[in-house]
């Protein structure tokens, strides 16, 4: 009897290491936002391409789409623009560009210089439209299916592993 | 070249406290002297090593070094050198560096300042810390190494450091409470080594003390740190939000506190040697426990740290592997009986019963609470909750008024049987009548008085006169009966005062949104809140809105500025609040959102006594630090 109380701390440690292990591998890394399966935020921005031009959430009209938060500030954005480049060439899924806190100047000449991927890019230099997407930081990607409704996020560079890891199957369904 | 340096110096940090970990124990049951190795020697050369490849990470901060991966995400070249150095511990990689090196500070001041009289339990204590170090410097080598580089192409510039740590407080509030996390390496590492000698209960409770009472005392000063940082640089005026990286620092810091009464008890009268070990076990468990929670991502927090899964499967097993094993030495040891003098109910044993239990209840508690959300979502298939302060709040009152009600008479207690409860006609009329100038203090401050305020004044009261016994009858002078007691007084009273502090700014607190523009005026309690003007101002790395705020009552204007600021690196706002600190209050104002042109929206509020919670809380820290270098001498 005396012997079953000192094995009872034991007893309850592993229990709740287990637990927390079972609690650890249910946990994917995908990080939590609360706008999934939400529909995209409203939002009245400038486009990047033109100052006087006034976008909002309903010029996002080819759906399924990407929206992609980039900057010329951000070198992890110019790795990953190539990516970005194929996905236009091969006309897998129309990108509209998020331009995060960034120059209108600099970022146009990078968009003449390396390619223009995206439709358009919406120019959010106070980062508003960030803060409602609840942007972590450029590079960003967002998934939007077809209803308008935002199906996936992926922060850091997309590639062609994360691509048919994360977005690809939302394509199709 | 220096981050290579720093790389390779923790490279050799690994395999020597490898050596360390096994080396000195293998040659203590194989009873062979090929294996000895001069420890102190090599405790130093660890600190060493440790030290210098932290170093090499401070100096990479300070050349602002972006190929370091670590440096890119977490300085800039705008941010003011003593924030880059401070940035070195801004984020997991770094302070986990810090972490180690506090492990090893603890390590050799322990050896070199506690004189144990048996060789093999010495080195039996540095061989169970070198393990526990050399597990942390494998899961910063595997998972997250501070040292990596980013090539070929290394940015112009970092990302900065996250704005809302820019900041005094914060420069030192992650260290002190890494070292009072790490400190309860020690009593662990002690526990475990008492268990494998047969080291006879009063003896190793000697040699745990001191250790205990320090990391308590960090700890303590750290939390305390983080609260007041939170009040006045999250912009809520809050002083504490149960968010789950406090509790992770709470939870070791009541069990510390429970550890090192239960040890006063077994090392006077050999009592609850069992219990100690499990306490020190568990102690240390929490400390590692929190470091799980908050890095690995299973909990979101105000504090998030970088989050990876990977990190938190090695915490966990770091975790696992060293409560598991000294929980088996525990269940597996027969413990030889030690010879307890009788005791009775009313005897001070029986009072650091009650005093642990409670305080483990609560730690229990708080865990739970802590970890609950996350049952509760793998239950229901992630639908989510937050345990809140209700339930928080709800716990605690009772647990520490009982606690309070408690400390009051503890010191009054004696070892065995208390023979006499005279004392108690002379307390509660010494606690009453300074629960009554209290009253009055607080009635002339604020011309009020609240019902709800009244526990928790008069147990502060309580817990005083019970703590200073001004009337006990004594043949010593009261002075050196005070002296005899400085340190206990100090923690008690610091205690009586942070509940007092609690109490009264929960019920005397009141606060107000205020939508304002430029020349508004505004009637707030006694004071008349004049919004001056708006102005921008640029900083070194960032641009801000600060509003010109006057505060005017009838005896005198004080002006504060709070503002909005935007960190141009990162892009992202926080807020400065505007506080005005008299002794009785704090004036607290904080700026909200623009809502329209020059119309601006702030939060005001009047915060009495908030200062005596921290006031308190050093008193706290100060009485265990003087009783552990007490400890220390009398070694």
């Amino acid at each position: 009897m005396k012997k079953l109380i000192d094995i009872l701390p034991l007893v309850i440690f592993v229990i709740l290491i287990g637990v927390l292990f079972s609690f650890l591998s249910n946990k994917n890394n995908q990080l939590e936002t609360v706008l999934i399966d939400d529909t995209f935020p409203k939002f009245s921005l400038s486009s990047l391409e033109d100052d006087s031009r006034l976008l909002t959430q309903l010029d996002i009209s080819e759906l399924p789409a990407l929206i992609n938060v980039w900057a010329t500030w951000c070198i992890a954005c110019r790795v990953e623009h190539p990516f970005l480049m194929k996905l236009k060439r091969e006309s897998i899924i129309p990108i509209y560009g998020l331009n995060y806190k960034d120059n209108r100047r600099k970022a146009l000449e990078l968009l003449k210089r390396d390619g223009n991927p995206f439709e358009f890019s919406i120019f959010d230099f106070e980062g508003r439209l960030a803060i409602d997407l609840g942007v972590y930081g450029a590079p960003e990607t967002f998934f939007i299916d077809r209803n308008g409704v935002i199906r996936e996020r992926h922060v850091g560079i997309v590639d062609d592993k994360i691509w048919e890891e994360k977005f690809a199957k939302y394509l199709y369904e | 070249m220096t981050p290579e340096i720093g790389h390779i110096l923790l490279i050799v940090f690994l395999v020597l406290s490898f050596a360390g970990g096994f080396l000195p124990l293998t040659s203590v049951y194989l009873k062979n002297q090929t294996f000895e190795i001069p420890i102190k020697k090599l405790a130093f050369s660890l600190f060493l090593l440790i030290f210098l490849s932290f170093l090499s990470l401070v100096y990479s901060f300070l050349i602002d070094d972006f190929s370091v991966a670590y440096v890119s995400q977490n300085s800039n070249t705008n941010l003011p050198f003593y924030y880059k150095f401070a940035a070195t511990w801004g984020a997991h990689e770094g302070s986990l560096l810090l972490w180690i090196l506090a492990m090893n500070a603890w390590l050799i001041s322990f050896m070199f300042l506690t004189k144990c009289s048996d060789k093999n339990f010495t080195n039996a204590v540095f061989s169970i810390s070198c393990q526990v170090m050399f597990s942390f410097c494998l899961f910063t080598l595997l998972t997250s190494n501070p040292f990596e580089r980013i090539l070929p192409i290394p940015p112009l510039n970092g990302a900065d450091l996250n704005p809302s740590l820019q900041d005094i407080a914060f420069t030192i509030h992650p260290p002190l409470l890494y070292f009072g996390y790490s400190g309860l390496m020690i009593p662990f590492a002690i526990a475990v080594a008492a268990m494998l000698f047969n080291v006879d209960t009063k003896e190793w409770a000697a040699y745990s003390r001191p250790w205990t009472l320090l990391s308590c005392s960090f700890l303590t000063l750290g939390i305390a740190l983080g609260s007041w940082w939170a009040y006045y640089e999250l912009g809520w005026g809050g002083w504490w939000f149960w968010d789950p990286v406090e509790n992770a620092a709470f939870v070791p810091w009541l069990l510390s506190v429970a550890l090192f009464h239960s040890l006063i008890a077994s090392q006077s009268r050999s009592v609850f040697g069992k219990w100690s070990i499990l306490l020190s076990i568990f102690a240390f468990a929490t400390s590692l426990l929190g470091t799980f929670l908050v890095r690995s991502g299973i909990l979101t927090s105000v504090h998030a740290f970088a989050l990876d899964p990977e990190r938190g499967v090695f915490i966990l097993g770091i975790l696992g592997f060293f409560v598991i094993g000294s929980l088996l030495i525990y269940s597996l040891k027969d413990f030889k009986k030690d010879e307890v003098k009788p005791y009775q109910l009313s005897s001070k044993e029986f009072g650091f019963l009650l005093n642990n239990l409670l305080l483990v209840i609560l730690a229990v508690s708080i865990l739970f609470g802590t970890i609950f959300p996350l049952i509760y979502e793998a239950a229901t298939n992630g639908k989510q909750i937050s345990v809140g302060a209700p339930y928080f709040e709800i716990i605690l009152f009772p647990f520490a008024l009982a606690l309070g009600l408690l400390q009051g008479i503890a010191l009054y207690l004696s070892w065995g049987v208390t023979s006499s409860f005279n004392f108690l006609q002379r307390l509660t009329l010494e606690s009453v009548s300074l629960f009554g100038i209290i009253l009055l203090v607080l009635f002339i401050l604020f011309d009020n008085l609240y019902l709800s305020s009244f526990a928790t004044i008069f147990l502060a009261c309580w817990i005083v006169a019970g703590t200073l016994q001004v009337s006990k009858k004594r043949n010593l002078n009261y002075w050196n009966f005070l002296k005899k007691r400085l340190a206990v007084t100090f923690a008690h009273v610091g205690m009586a005062i942070l509940v007092l502090g609690v109490g009264v700014v929960t019920s005397y607190s009141i606060e107000k949104e205020l939508i304002l523009t430029p020349g508004d005026e505004f009637e707030f309690g006694d004071q008349k809140i004049t919004f001056q003007s708006i102005e921008d101002t640029l900083g070194p790395n960032y641009f801000s809105k600060s509003a010109n705020i006057i505060f005017e009552d009838e005896k005198d204007i004080s002006s504060v500025v709070t503002e909005k600021r935007t960190y141009t690196p990162s892009g992202q706002l926080t807020t400065e609040a505007g506080i005005v600190t008299e002794p009785f209050q704090d004036l607290y104002i904080s700026m909200g959102d623009n809502l329209e042109a020059d119309i601006w929206s702030f939060k005001v509020q009047i915060k009495p006594f908030i200062r005596w919670i921290w006031l308190g809380a050093l008193l706290i820290a100060f009485g265990s630090m003087l009783a552990g270098f007490n400890r220390i001498q009398r070694s």
